[in-house]
């Protein structure tokens, strides 16, 4: 079996299943590809090459015995070092957790993929905190985009899209504030979605901000994303958060197409709100003119600006998190990176009359997304505004960084997915966001499968 | 925002040690909380009115299972 690093998922577990592959083979492929490659595009912060080999042969003498823990058996799984995994300290790329004892039980979401036979092949590289940014002044190295290692690979999840784009691993666990699993999904050309908030439980992760948090799949096809989440979609009583959610098929309905469907098309984000690269705008509007080929009717919609969803957004975000990081910051403030020292402190200025002004502008921000989706079916809306900007550029980061449509959807918790639109005439990758109802994921899936179809987004690969 | 204002806002936060070490930073906070504040109050000067409440909403919960 060739090419074993861009196998999906859902071809690994099949072929776990019938035995034409043995998880052992498949590990190690993946081991030597990250060993090879990995020193140039730092998506580890650490490699569990044994303990991924010993899960691994335990997952073939099961498969041998006609046993399957579940939709995943054997396969492989990168984790974002602010989620736990038991044994192994979770560090949040900073100093200030670099000594951090080993954590004693894996995070819900790491024990459900595990429960569905997922192999943790170790803890991905992330902006410190899912906060700071493409940063050189950490512990650990930051993340490279494997399309050009000149460019940064998006964040915070920065390890989890550029293992994906890499061939390290099929699947893996991302974490969303402000766009957090959607940014290295559109600048790895991969397939990142923030569910529903409150569907999947966030017991276990490291906190940024309590009302906006959101942990997410990230994988290489919209068909692995929509396996990833039915296994970690569960109400956990545990996590203030959580909600009991109608479980839906998200797998049935992924080959349905676009035909009948009402798409809300939000041009006005990156056509006035923050005008995008042409060559963004030219992927949406291919992506927009391929649903009306396939029959879905295309309308224009219009939501508050994004500087408004913005605003709210960093309010609410930077005073939770200063809640979270006061402490440490009042005693360590040299053991932060630059940039999660400044955005972090920044809740130390705003004050509370502020914070609750924010809160009640995202409810009449919510009542304005959920009245554009009861006239349509799903939002079509860009992602990033331009392709990523090179990594060693202080001020190009600077200015592209929150050029972007992602935190309007975190400000309000409803489903958004990032995929890519295509790549740019400089071979990096331009994307699209697909939005949808409360709890519709499976909506937004089909949709996402519509365009990876009619697009071949799924077959875009980095050469290594 | 002016140098006053942050250093008493510091002086609250218990910042000085972050004002000592990493002036440049704990400004570039200050200003940035300051423009984040001004453009929420901006976004809601005509949109909220006195009973806009705010999200999340307080709820009556059930008494959470203990781990």
């Amino acid at each position: 079996m060739s090419d074993l690093h861009w196998m999906t998922a859902v071809a690994a577990a099949k072929a776990i299943a019938s035995r034409e592959l043995s998880p052992v083979d498949l590990v190690k492929a993946l081991l030597e590809r990250i060993a090879r490659l990995d020193p140039r595009l730092n998506a580890f912060i650490r490699v569990e090459a044994e303990t991924a080999l010993k899960e691994a042969r335990a997952a073939e003498a099961e498969a041998a015995q006609g046993k399957l823990r579940g939709p995943l058996h054997g396969v492989p799984l990168g984790v974002k070092d602010i989620i736990d995994v038991t044994g192994l300290p979770t560090t949040c790329h900073s100093r200030v957790l670099a000594d951090a004892a080993p954590a004693t039980a894996d995070a819900v979401c790491v024990t459900r993929l595990r429960a569905a036979g997922a192999i943790v092949m170790g803890k991905l590289s992330t902006h410190e905190f899912a906060i700071g940014g493409p940063s050189h002044d950490l512990p650990w190295p930051p993340a490279r985009n494997p399309y050009n290692r000149d460019h940064h690979p998006g964040g915070s999840s920065s390890g989890s899209g550029v293992g994906l784009a890499a061939g390290f691993f099929p699947i893996a666990l991302g974490t969303d504030t402000g766009g957090s699993v959607r940014n290295p999904a559109s600048a790895c050309a991969i397939v990142g979605l923030k569910p529903t908030y409150g569907l999947v439980s966030r017991r276990g992760v490291f906190p940024l901000s309590f009302t906006l948090d959101h942990v997410g799949p990230m994988t290489r096809t919209v068909a692995d994303n929509a396996v990833m989440l039915g296994v970690l979609a569960a109400h956990d009583p545990l996590d203030p958060g959580s909600v009991p959610a109608p479980q839906s098929g998200y797998i049935k309905p992924l080959e349905q197409g676009v035909r009948g469907l009402r798409v809300g098309f939000v041009r006005h984000f990156h056509e006035t709100d923050l005008p995008a690269n042409p060559e963004v705008a030219a992927g949406l509007e291919r992506v927009a003119q391929t649903f009306r080929s396939e029959g879905a009717e295309v309308i224009d919609v219009k939501l508050p600006p994004l500087e408004d969803f913005g605003a709210v957004n960093r309010a609410i975000l930077q005073s939770e998190a200063w809640s979270i990081h006061a402490d440490w910051l009042r005693e360590r403030p040299g053991d932060y990176g630059r940039l999660a020292r400044r955005r972090l402190m920044s809740g130390a200025f705003i004050g509370a009359g502020d914070y609750v002004l924010a809160s009640r502008r995202r409810l009449q921000m919510i009542a304005d997304v959920e009245a554009a989706l009861r006239e349509v079916d799903i939002l079509l809306c860009a992602s990033a505004m331009d392709p990523p900007c090179s990594i060693d550029d202080p001020e190009a980061i600077e200015r592209t960084y929150m050029r972007q449509a992602r935190t309007p959807f975190n400000v309000t918790g409803h489903p958004a997915l990032a995929m890519a639109a295509g790549l740019s005439r400089d071979g990096l990758p331009v994307a699209v966001q697909f939005v949808g109802r409360y709890f519709d994921e499976a909506t937004v899936l089909r949709v996402a499968r519509a365009w990876e179809r009619a697009g071949g987004t799924d077959t875009l690969h980095p050469s290594l | 925002m002016d140098e006053k204002t942050i250093e008493a806002l510091v002086g609250r936060a218990g910042l000085e040690k972050a004002l000592a070490q990493f002036p440049d930073d704990v400004t570039a906070a200050a200003n940035t909380a300051e423009r984040v504040a001004d453009r929420v109050r901006a976004s809601s000067a005509t949109a909220i009115k006195p009973s806009s409440e705010p999200w999340p909403p307080m709820v009556v919960v059930r008494p959470m299972v203990r781990a």
